[in-house]
């Protein structure tokens, strides 16, 4: 039931009804709460997720009055001059707020919405106020019992109007206006005006956010994945286009294909760079579109395509190189690389993200937890592989159990057997000793020995314990050198 | 069987770096049957005297050196071979020290090269052996002459036994000796997981994004001979060269010989005929009527002993510095043991008079014991550091140095570290760290955790606990001892190096306490002591105020009056007596006299409270229970404490008047009692004293009870020579207060922080004997408290003293600047007129204004805490000093908000007192609360004396003191203030665990309880705890009551 935030500490940031009576509240530590109420649910609060709550909120508002602007992390203004005699009146309005926020949100949801004449005043009276509405030009009556925080005033000016025994809006009223203006930051009378009407503060709506988007409908419905495939090119061509315009380039797209049969199906792609040049694109849809099969029989056929940009970013024109000389050398390098991330994007699209990866370093002294698989794109072409002992080109992971002989306590072997076959050693170098990762619970200890036979091929084996341990050691293979 | 030594060891003195104590490597190798043992630090000795004294009386050679880490050159080993080489290496390390930061060392190869005479250096391989490794070491062995040699070891990295032949070869090319080496980091090798925790503390990450950080194997513990010559069985050479190295380091420290500076001597007087003319002549002023026989013949045996020990030396250096302090009027007074010496007496180094008390001398120094005697001086708390600087300017940097005290990792520290470093999140290791009472040394257990809501299952916190445990003890940095300094007539630099400190114009020596008490070498504590900067201060207020001069030798020491109100318990703000324990101790022990005095300041001790000395005393001075004496030559002994036991010196001479130690033995028995602890010997002692005890007649279990009550002083009892020296100054405190009140609360409030009281407690203090009590304020304080003449002087009641009022200076009032209270004090000469005047003429900033508004200290410009704050606010042009009085600047205080500022309730008054001052002259809180608690029938704590025992009550107040003393077996005492008084409470373990987050965080607290007395002393044994913080909160603002 409570949301939690890291900063180092776990903070609770908001807490419910119920474990409030029991004592916990807000920007308590976590771990305090947890003694107290040892069986608190905790969900992490994450800003972003909230504020696109809030800002689905405000869209649907905009069914009421088209100006609604967000404000803070938890606050919707509404203007809702001239709009509220549609819905009945003010106070029609707000239950009307009210029912639809429970019966088509979120039933649990606690809001509070109260009318008045200025953005503050609504602001004072929903935060601090039993009352929803302030009947128009009663600001001053109705704000004057409110506290000063009522004011949207921070801490430490609060702090400072609490010490002058300031603490009711009404107070300021009795003070004349030029004692507050030589004491006290601007702030502090334009808040003050601006609940009162006096200084104009007006509601911005919110800017939707712009997506991109080209579509085309068909007068005869299209059965052909190679004319649809042609279709979305030219719609790739126009919508490349109308983003040069605002210097976007495209991370993620998808096509939205409309049936006749009222079916829908969308096809996604993502890019491991910015891409503005419809043929990558293309490509990179027809490996989807080839999959897509219409049910001849039913008459089923597209009616229209939809293409949208869903990830776009700044694209900015860059100058490869100013010596002129070398622009043929630095443009193909540009290229191969540009090829490279183009085959990455067609292969993940085509056997999904975690089927393609890449090797990189991870510092541990356990040969198998030495190397990572991070997926394909994320691309970090300046790595280094910083491993001072050699190690083989080809790992066996888990390493492959073989009988060998060897001198104690720590010689190399002398010989072993693997796949039936018998390896004769006859030049070796080591022990390598490496013990465990404690702290994951390994408490191995291995020592590795590079071997060579007689046909020149050269393995790595270990030998896990000692030969003094009460169990007898045992030995693995585990890579193979080339 | 193989002879080994190993030369080449990292102890946990190299912080951070090595994991094992110095005697745990010296134990092991003890028990390997190693030949020697090096401890090689690096740039640092901080560890080898404890190395050192873990290898006395045991079959192994300690070779001291270290290991030298360069800025220009591969690091070495440094072992020298004979005394003057160890000087070289420490002088070494005292300049690389010197020039860098505090725990850092900045080493040139050319420091080296001038210090390299009679040193063996042992170059150690870098990771990639290559060519320019063997310039290095051809350069090395030709400044070295023959003392070089190369060390090689196994680290099972795959690539040994190619890197070490590469390493035979550069040592024939070089003709630089191998020599092997296992460069131990830890005794064993389990050792390895607490290694790895170090280096995540030391490099800051967890241990999972650690890697190539970490050692990738445990083999860096000391390995057994055999198993090294196995590893070096091509290369025996290599084993044998161990051998000839430590043979050839012939250097031990207990060849460290400390001379004690010869400053001291004038003329060509031999120091111990100087001492005894300054004795003599001190004896015959302390009694100018004549010295009694007893302290002649004391005096005699002292300064034979002296002599024969050689410490005359020392007294006259310490005798020098007090007579610095007496010529600057710095007021001071020797402690601690050095009581027990006439000598110290008639030198005027300490204050109580031997003919007073027993001395025991041999309690201060013993021939048979090699230890230095250790005088402890006080000096006033805020001129102390002038006292420090005089020695430093006096004798020369490269020849004084404080002590150092090592810090270690406690359980609190200890679990935050591992914690972190095994990534567990920060609200569980502060959890866990906070289950531990203060920073203790015991381990926190998977029972504390239970205890705060954690699983004790889980793995990762049982292994986060288990390391906790073994790092706790680690050394984590050195740090200045809080006085401890060592002076020498040669360079102390070439017995230790000497390093900076964080504080300005300190150095600090690398060994500590111990580490030179072990050596025999010897220092002087000068610490500060609040209560004489308090004396002081007073004496200066009597002369101001009253034109008395008071000597505070002369003082009689048998004012009834005095004792009366000591037994009254009326002791807050008087030395050593203050405190809840022996508050409530005064009314039953009742002292009547200066002695009486003695026994109460050592009888509040954990010694006499776990030995259960207490109430027989009691039960015996009240006349319940007889005072017998088990034997003629014990009533010598036990006759002033009515045969029980209270001093250390007692415990002593019981042992050798009854059991016929000598009195050497005899404080060898307190010290095994004191600091070892661990070892078998105290059980040797006990046998010795039983037998000896029956022998002579006692019976058998009389003579294990005494056993007994020795054992609980050996820590904890004091000697009734330092009982004396505090009991004088609680004496002198308590006269003070008792006849010139107002003028021992000023000096209270001025010598803060000192004692066991807040000024706010000092300040209810005085109001509750009568004394006027006057707000700052910016026209008539300064910025210590003062006296002011009260106007009305028909106030006769007691004598003039009452005629003072007392006027608190800036320095109660949080945040102000002391230069910007110099400021207003210069500038105000006749007087400020108002608010406007004083900004222009202080030129003080709107920040200190607003501090001074919020203290309510412009009462005298007829301003309240509102009015001013309203007019500092308005302050915003800078003064316009051309023009005074322009139009512009003259409205501003016409404007004074009075009309239309709202009147401020007396919570708000009290809270912003509570937060400028810390303390309401106005109201107490718990005044204004009393009606508002959600909890009725409140009892007023002035009562509490009427209340019947076992009578349920229930009480409010704000919490003053929390504490658990570790006599009290996990019982809380709590002090809560309310308007009339206060009220002792007790918790007892049960409640305190249920009621733990209620105590330890509220400010203003409900009790429910049952009364429980003894004698007048009252207290509440708690049932139910209520934490109404919210409720002070609530004073602050009037619209939410």
């Amino acid at each position: 039931m409570l949301i939690s935030k890291a900063k180092d500490t776990n903070y609770l940031t908001a807490v419910c009804a119920d474990a409030q009576a029991l004592g916990v509240q807000t920007n308590m530590a976590l771990a305090d709460a947890r003694a107290l109420v040892p069986e608190i649910d905790v969900a992490e609060d994450n800003s972003a997720t909230a504020a696109k709550a809030l800002s689905k909120l405000a869209n649907l508002f905009t069914r009421f009055t088209p100006w609604v602007a967000i404000h803070g992390t938890n606050n919707l203004y509404l203007d809702i001059s001239g709009c509220s005699d549609l819905f009945g009146g003010e106070l029609n309005l707000i239950n009307r707020l009210h029912s639809e926020l429970h019966k088509l949100i979120c039933p649990h949801l606690i809001a509070h919405i109260s009318v008045a004449d200025t953005a503050g005043a609504a602001w004072a009276i929903s935060h601090f106020a039993d009352h929803d509405r302030i009947p128009p030009g009663e600001n001053k009556k109705y704000l004057s019992s409110l506290p000063l925080a009522a004011l949207r005033l921070d801490e430490e000016m609060l702090k400072n109007l609490q010490l002058l025994g300031l603490n009711q809006i009404g107070d300021l009223f009795k003070i004349p206006r030029k004692s507050l203006a030589q004491r006290f930051e601007q702030r502090l009378l334009s808040r003050l005006d601006q609940a009162l009407g006096v200084e104009p503060e007006p509601i911005s709506p919110r800017q939707s956010v712009p997506i991109s988007f080209v579509q085309k409908k068909f007068q005869t419905p299209i059965t052909s994945v190679q004319i649809l495939a042609q279709v979305t090119h030219e719609l790739l061509v126009r919508l490349c286009e109308l983003l040069k315009k605002k210097n976007h380039a495209i991370r993620c797209a998808t096509l939205n294909i409309f049936s006749t049969n009222s079916r829908s199906q969308q096809v996604k792609i993502e890019t491991s760079r910015k891409i503005c040049d419809p043929d990558p694109l293309a490509i990179l849809f027809k490996e989807h579109l080839q999959h897509i099969r219409f049910n001849l029989d039913d008459g089923e056929g597209v009616e229209a395509v939809k293409l949208e940009s869903t990830l776009t970013e700044h694209s900015y024109s860059t100058q490869d190189s100013l010596d002129f000389k070398d622009t043929f050398h630095t443009s193909t390098q540009a290229d191969n690389e540009h090829a490279l991330y183009d085959l990455l994007d067609r292969l993940t699209n085509r056997l999904t993200k975690s089927a393609v990866v890449r090797f990189t370093p991870h510092q541990s002294h356990v040969p198998e937890r030495a190397v990572r698989f991070p997926a394909s794109n994320i691309t970090n072409p300046n790595m280094s592989w910083d491993i001072y002992q050699p190690r083989p080109l080809c790992l066996f992971n888990p390493a492959i159990r073989v009988e060998a002989v060897a001198m104690t306590p720590d010689k190399p072997p002398i010989l072993f057997r693997w796949k039936n076959q018998t390896h004769r050693i006859i030049r070796a170098s080591g022990p390598e000793r490496i013990s465990g990762e404690w702290w994951k619970n390994d408490t191995w200890t291995r020592d590795y020995y590079q071997v060579e036979n007689r046909n020149g091929a050269r393995f790595w084996l270990y030998r896990e314990g000692m030969y003094q341990d009460t169990e007898s050691p045992k030995w693995w293979l585990h890579g193979l050198f080339a | 069987m193989t002879s080994y030594a190993e030369i080449q060891v990292t102890s946990n003195f190299t912080f951070l770096n090595g994991a094992s104590h110095p005697h745990e490597l010296v134990e092991t190798a003890t028990s390997l049957n190693y030949h020697a043992i090096a401890i090689t630090d690096h740039n640092s000795l901080a560890g080898v005297v404890r190395a050192h004294t873990a290898a006395h009386q045991k079959n192994i050679k300690i070779l001291v050196g270290a290991r030298l880490n360069f800025v220009d050159y591969p690091s070495l080993l440094c072992l020298p071979t004979n005394r003057k080489a160890y000087g070289r290496l420490a002088t070494l390390l005292t300049t690389g020290s010197r020039r860098a930061i505090k725990g850092q060392c900045k080493l040139y190869y050319s420091d080296l090269i001038k210090n390299s005479a009679d040193q063996i250096l042992v170059a150690l391989p870098p990771t990639i052996i290559d060519h320019s490794f063997l310039e290095h070491l051809k350069k090395l062995s030709g400044n070295s002459h023959g003392n070089c040699y190369l060390a090689a070891s196994y680290n099972y990295d795959g690539n040994d036994n190619h890197k070490i032949s590469q390493l035979a070869e550069f040592s024939y090319l070089s003709d630089v000796p191998l020599v092997a080496s296992n460069n131990a980091y830890y005794h064993l090798p389990e050792r390895r997981r607490l290694q790895d925790i170090l280096t995540c503390i030391r490099e800051r990450c967890p241990i999972k994004q650690a890697g190539f950080k970490l050692q990738a194997n445990a083999e860096r513990y000391l390995k057994s001979p055999d198993e090294m010559a196995r590893l070096f069985s091509s290369y025996p050479e290599a084993i044998i060269h161990t051998i000839e190295i430590a043979n050839r380091c012939c250097f031990s420290l207990d060849e460290l010989e400390h001379c004690y500076p010869k400053e001291t001597l004038t003329d060509d007087t031999p120091a111990f005929d100087r001492l005894a003319q300054l004795a003599i002549k001190g004896a015959q002023c302390r009694y100018p009527s004549g010295i009694p026989i007893k302290l002649r013949k004391q005096l005699n045996h002292e300064l034979s002993l002296i002599k024969q020990l050689d410490y005359a030396p020392y007294f006259l250096t310490v005798h020098e510095i007090v007579q610095f302090a007496k010529s600057h009027n710095i007021y001071c007074q020797g402690r601690g043991s050095a009581a027990n010496s006439s000598v110290c007496y008639f030198l005027g180094i300490t204050a109580v008079d031997p003919s007073q008390i027993d001395l025991l001398f041999e309690r201060f120094i013993s021939s048979a014991r090699n230890e230095p005697p250790d005088i402890d001086i006080d000096f006033e708390h805020d001129r102390r550091e002038e006292v420090i600087q005089h020695v430093y300017a006096k004798y020369g940097r490269d020849r004084v140095g404080m002590t150092a005290t090592v810090t270690c990792y406690r359980a609190r520290s200890a679990i935050r570290e591992v914690g972190k470093a095994l990534g567990i999140s920060s609200d569980i290791v502060n959890i866990l760290s906070k289950t531990g009472w203060g920073s203790s040394r015991r381990a926190i257990t998977t029972d504390d955790a239970l205890e705060s809501g954690l699983n004790p299952h889980d793995k990762k916190l049982n292994l986060v606990l288990k390391l906790a445990e073994e790092l706790i003890g680690f050394p984590k940095h050195l740090s200045q001892h809080v006085g401890g300094m060592v002076i020498t007539q040669d360079k102390l630099s070439e017995i230790v190096p000497i390093t900076n400190a964080a504080m300005e114009n300190r150095t600090v020596i690398e060994w500590d306490k111990d580490d030179i008490d072990a050596l025999g070498i010897l220092k002087v504590d000068i610490l500060g002591l609040g209560i004489l900067t308090c004396l002081h201060k007073s004496i200066g207020l009597i002369k101001l105020h009253y034109g008395k001069k008071i000597n505070l030798s002369k003082i009689p020491k048998d004012d009834s009056k005095v004792y009366k109100m000591l037994c009254q318990a009326d002791t807050i703000g008087v030395f050593q007596v203050e405190s809840r324990a022996q508050m409530s101790m005064l009314p039953r022990l009742k002292p009547q006299e200066f002695y009486d005095l003695v026994i109460q300041v050592a009888i509040v001790r954990p010694g006499p409270i776990q030995g259960d000395m207490v109430h027989p005393y009691l039960r015996r001075r009240d006349g319940q229970e007889e005072v017998t004496y088990p034997s003629e030559e014990l009533y010598q002994v036990l006759g002033k404490t009515l045969g029980v036991p209270l001093f250390q010196e007692q415990a002593m001479r019981i042992a050798v008047v009854g059991a016929g130690f000598t009195a050497a033995e005899a404080d060898a028995l307190r010290r095994a009692m004191a600091t070892f602890r661990k070892t078998g010997l105290i059980h040797k002692f006990r046998t010795k004293m039983i037998h000896g005890m029956c022998a002579r007649g006692y019976t058998n279990s009389f003579a294990e009870r005494c056993f007994e009550q020795i054992e609980g002083f050996g820590e904890y009892g004091f000697p009734e020579s330092h009982a004396a020296s505090f009991a004088l100054l609680a004496y002198i405190s308590a006269w003070i207060k008792y006849h010139y009140p107002a003028v021992f609360g000023a000096s209270l409030l001025n010598s803060q922080p000192m004692g066991f009281y807040a000024p706010s407690q000092i300040v209810k203090d005085l109001q509750n004997h009568g004394i006027e009590i006057r707000a700052p304020d910016v026209n008539y304080s300064l910025w210590d408290s003062t006296l002011e003449k009260t106007t009305c002087e028909n106030n006769t009641a007691n004598e003039n003293t009452n005629s003072l009022a007392l006027r608190l200076g800036f320095r109660q009032i949080k945040n102000l600047k002391k230069t910007d209270a110099e400021r207003l004090l210069t500038m105000r000469k006749s007087g400020y007129k108002n608010i406007y005047e004083l900004w222009t003429r202080t030129g003080l900033s709107k920040v200190s204004l607003k501090t001074l508004a919020k203290a309510d200290t412009f009462n005298s410009l007829r301003m309240d805490r509102r009015t001013a704050l309203w007019s500092v606010s308005a302050l915003n042009a800078p003064p316009t000093p051309l023009f005074p009085d322009s139009p512009n600047n003259l409205g501003l205080h016409v404007d004074s908000g009075q009309t239309y500022l709202p009147n401020s309730q007396p919570g708000e008054e009290v809270t912003a007192d509570y937060e400028t001052l810390r303390l309401s002259l106005k109201h107490h809180p718990m005044s204004l609360l009393r009606n508002k608690l959600p909890m009725t029938d409140l009892l007023e704590n002035r009562l509490l004396a009427q209340m019947p025992p076992n009578h349920q009550v229930k009480v409010a107040g704000l919490v003053l003191v929390r504490q658990r003393p570790s006599t009290a077996k996990g019982v809380l005492f709590v002090t809560v203030e309310d308007d009339t008084g206060i009220a002792n409470i007790i918790l007892w373990p049960s409640v305190f665990e249920k009621y733990r987050r209620v105590i330890l965080n509220a400010k203003l607290i409900g009790v429910i309880g049952k009364v429980q007395r003894e004698n007048e002393v009252v207290h509440i044994v708690a049932s139910h705890l209520t934490d109404l913080t919210d409720k002070l909160a609530a004073l602050a603002n009037p619209l939410s009551s």
